[in-house]
């Protein structure tokens, strides 16, 4: 009787399982696509490489499930890139489907590679939404395409591009603890200003810098919907676009009192040196010089020493969660004094990441 | 003097306050133009609060000086002497090349310039000691004046015809191009949007380091430029009738190119790629004044700076307090003026 039961109970378990394997996933993506695959996907295409260290919140290996990636990560990953090829050496050997700009990728190579499903981001270096002629070839052959995005508007899809992996992915516990733990912290902010509705909305300036270029600043959508958030004004919204370049001559005549700068040197290079393995003292060099030009010399944010440096790739990322905190601290002090930015990394680290962040993220000009 | 020779005098002489007269109302444009970009701007700066902090900078404030000195006059000048370099550019290279639609950008000048600047920001390679930002501008110019040279090279194989060096720099334009897609093809994310924006052209790289450097440039090469306008006029008559002049073609094309050269590398360094100005400019002055390089050279200098200077103004006013890369708007400014004075050349 009771192997009976035994054995009733082990077909049930495997009608169960087999059943539930092979009950197809339904998605809705960010870009209102609705897509359905047989399965969580097991080999994914990556239409950014950055965002491994999303897959990477996910999955304990995620190098193991990319089946082809673009070259981006490698080239704009800096010391954080070594530290994962450390950690995955089989990183090396990931195919490319193309190297940084949408018009290396091939389509031939992605069909080639035989993925079950191709990660594309909604607006991005590698193919996007607009990238029609991919979205239509990959379709034809089969290949379902999801759409995140974390850098148009991270603001409203951060936790929809989660969830949305979280599922396609068959890890449905992660994403929905990462996104607890996304939603707590955004809860705490929002909490927190909505019990001071008279407060006033300091002016942020922020410039995204790459070499010595003249910088970007988020305008409607992108990072600068985190300053909003976090009770600052961005002075970057008369922007046409999500990013686009300011005058100077507007920054200096709106004279912000938050001045926020985000970079991607290494230490050696030109620009904010900040990011994996990069030392305390090497921030705070470059962020000196920048901050010492002539052209900034005016702003009120300078005088008074409110200027701030942060990653730059937290700006197409879900660990943008920690430049939430870091906005909310420097622009509003008197309410988040308290928040540690790299403590919410650190968390991050332990709870989920693959290759743990170690380096400094966030910075403050000391005078 | 027979009566025939008189009257060829007078009308001479018609035609000369004429042009002179020309050439003054385009300086007086230009200069006007100059002023309105300095007073136009995102912070409401009042005229006079401008004129104040260019007089006596002490006596306003920080937010006031900076934009005035920092941003506004930079930018200003920049304009006027990217402007004149290109068009005068421009105006030398139609006529040693005997071609209306030659520029300082037809003979692979800025590809080799565009190739030099992508060598700096993709791969960070320049010449040793140089770094920074100032390896772009030096790999702009250094590439710019190699492409001259090798053109020259190519071109005194086959002999000097105007033809066969519109051939070769075809082909240096289509094999830089090449090399700088390679370049864009490993270039990291971060790279490629710099040098996509440096190909745009920008006057925000204006700064008191390399505004005098280009003034200097310009300075140094108009009076050689001035100093063969009659041989090139005679070489516009046609090579044979220039050389009844004379006028050594060949050697008037070499020193030509080399002017080129330096002119285009100069204003491509620091403003990166406009290409419209250096066309039409010299087109510009020659429908106002004619062909006669006494007048139609200096013509064309202040039309460039007139057009560049005015493309300042409306990249400003395009979206209050955004940049719009100059580049694109200097075609928005040209082709209606441009096209105004083909049909009123034509009725």
């Amino acid at each position: 009787m009771r192997t009976k039961l035994k054995i009733s109970f082990l077909l049930l378990t495997i009608c169960f399982a087999t059943g539930l394997h092979a009950q197809p996933i339904t998605v809705t993506d960010v870009v209102g696509r609705e897509v359905t695959i047989p399965q969580p996907a097991k080999r994914v295409i990556l239409g950014e490489g950055r965002q491994l260290i999303t897959l990477s919140l996910l999955v304990p290996d995620p190098v193991a499930i990319v089946a082809g990636w673009t070259g981006d990560f490698a080239k704009s990953g800096g010391l954080l890139y070594e530290d994962y090829r450390k950690r995955f050496p089989a990183l090396d050997d990931i195919p490319l489907i193309g190297t940084s700009g949408k018009e290396t990728v091939s389509t031939e190579q992605i069909i080639a590679l035989k993925p079950d499903l191709a990660i594309f981001g909604a607006g991005s270096h590698g193919p996007d939404a607009k990238s029609a002629d991919v979205i239509r070839t990959l379709e034809a052959a089969g290949i379902p395409i999801v759409f995140i995005d974390f850098r148009l508007h991270p603001f409203k899809n951060t936790v929809p591009s989660m969830e949305l992996l979280g599922k396609v992915l068959g890890r449905e516990q992660q994403a929905n603890e990462f996104v607890a733990f996304y939603n707590r912290r955004i809860n705490h902010i929002r909490g927190t200003l909505a019990k001071h509705t008279d407060l006033q909305k300091p002016k942020v300036y922020m410039e995204m810098i790459r070499g010595a270029a003249p910088p970007g600043s988020p305008g409607n959508g992108n990072l600068g919907e985190f300053i909003e958030f976090a009770g600052g004004n961005n002075i970057g919204t008369i922007l046409p676009g999500e990013v686009g370049t300011l005058n100077m001559e507007y920054v200096i005549s709106e004279q912000p009192d938050v001045y926020i700068t985000t970079g991607i040197a290494k230490p050696g290079e030109e620009g904010i040196v900040i990011g994996q393995q990069v030392y305390t003292y090497q921030t705070q060099e470059s962020l000196a010089k920048h901050a010492s030009r002539a052209v900034v010399s005016p702003l009120n944010a300078v005088k008074e020493n409110r200027v701030y440096a942060m990653w730059h790739l937290f700006y197409d990322s879900p660990l943008n969660i920690a430049a939430v905190e870091a906005i909310a601290k420097w622009t509003h002090p008197e309410l988040f004094g308290k928040l540690q930015p790299h403590g919410v990394l650190k968390e991050i680290n332990e709870r989920f990441l693959a290759v743990p962040l170690k380096g400094v993220y966030f910075a403050e000009l000391k005078k | 003097m027979t009566p025939e020779t008189i009257t060829i005098d007078k009308g001479y002489r018609q035609q000369f306050t004429r042009r002179v007269a020309m050439l003054c109302a385009l300086g007086v444009a230009a200069l006007v133009s100059f002023f309105v970009d300095m007073a136009v701007g995102p912070s409401m700066l009042r005229f006079n609060e401008v004129i104040q902090a260019v007089w006596s900078p002490d006596t306003v404030g920080l937010a006031q000086r900076v934009i005035v000195w920092e941003v506004r006059m930079p930018y200003a000048l920049m304009a006027l002497l990217v402007g004149a370099c290109l068009s005068l550019a421009g105006c030398e290279m139609q006529t040693v090349m005997n071609n209306a639609m030659a520029s300082p950008f037809t003979l692979g000048v800025s590809a080799a310039a565009s190739f030099g600047a992508a060598l700096a920001i993709v791969l960070g390679l320049s010449l040793p000691g140089i770094a920074g930002e100032w390896m772009v501008v030096v790999n702009a110019f250094l590439f710019a004046f190699g492409a001259t040279l090798l053109l020259q090279l190519l071109s005194s194989m086959r002999g000097s015809g105007p033809e066969g060096l519109v051939l070769f720099g075809i082909a240096l334009v289509f094999m830089f191009n090449a090399f700088t897609g390679i370049m864009q093809y490993v270039a990291t994310v971060e790279a490629l949007q710099q040098f996509v924006f440096w190909t745009l052209g920008s006057l925000s790289k204006a700064n008191w380091d390399n505004i005098p450097l280009l003034t200097a440039l310009f300075v140094v090469i108009t009076p050689f430029s001035f100093a063969s306008a009659w041989q090139l006029t005679a070489l516009r008559l046609g090579e044979e009738s220039a050389r009844s002049f004379g006028v050594n073609a060949r050697r008037l094309r070499l020193l030509s190119l080399l002017r080129i050269s330096l002119l285009t590398a100069g204003a491509v360094a620091f403003a990166g790629i406009i290409g419209f100005i250096g066309l039409v400019g010299p087109h510009i002055a020659k429908l106002l004044i004619g062909e006669d390089h006494r007048f139609s050279l200096p013509a064309s200098i202040l039309s460039g700076a007139l057009i560049m200077s005015l493309a300042s103004i409306l990249s400003k006013v395009v979206v209050a307090g955004a940049i719009v890369p100059v580049g694109i708007v200097t075609s928005l400014i040209g082709v209606p003026v441009f096209v105004i004075l083909i049909l009123r050349k034509r009725s």
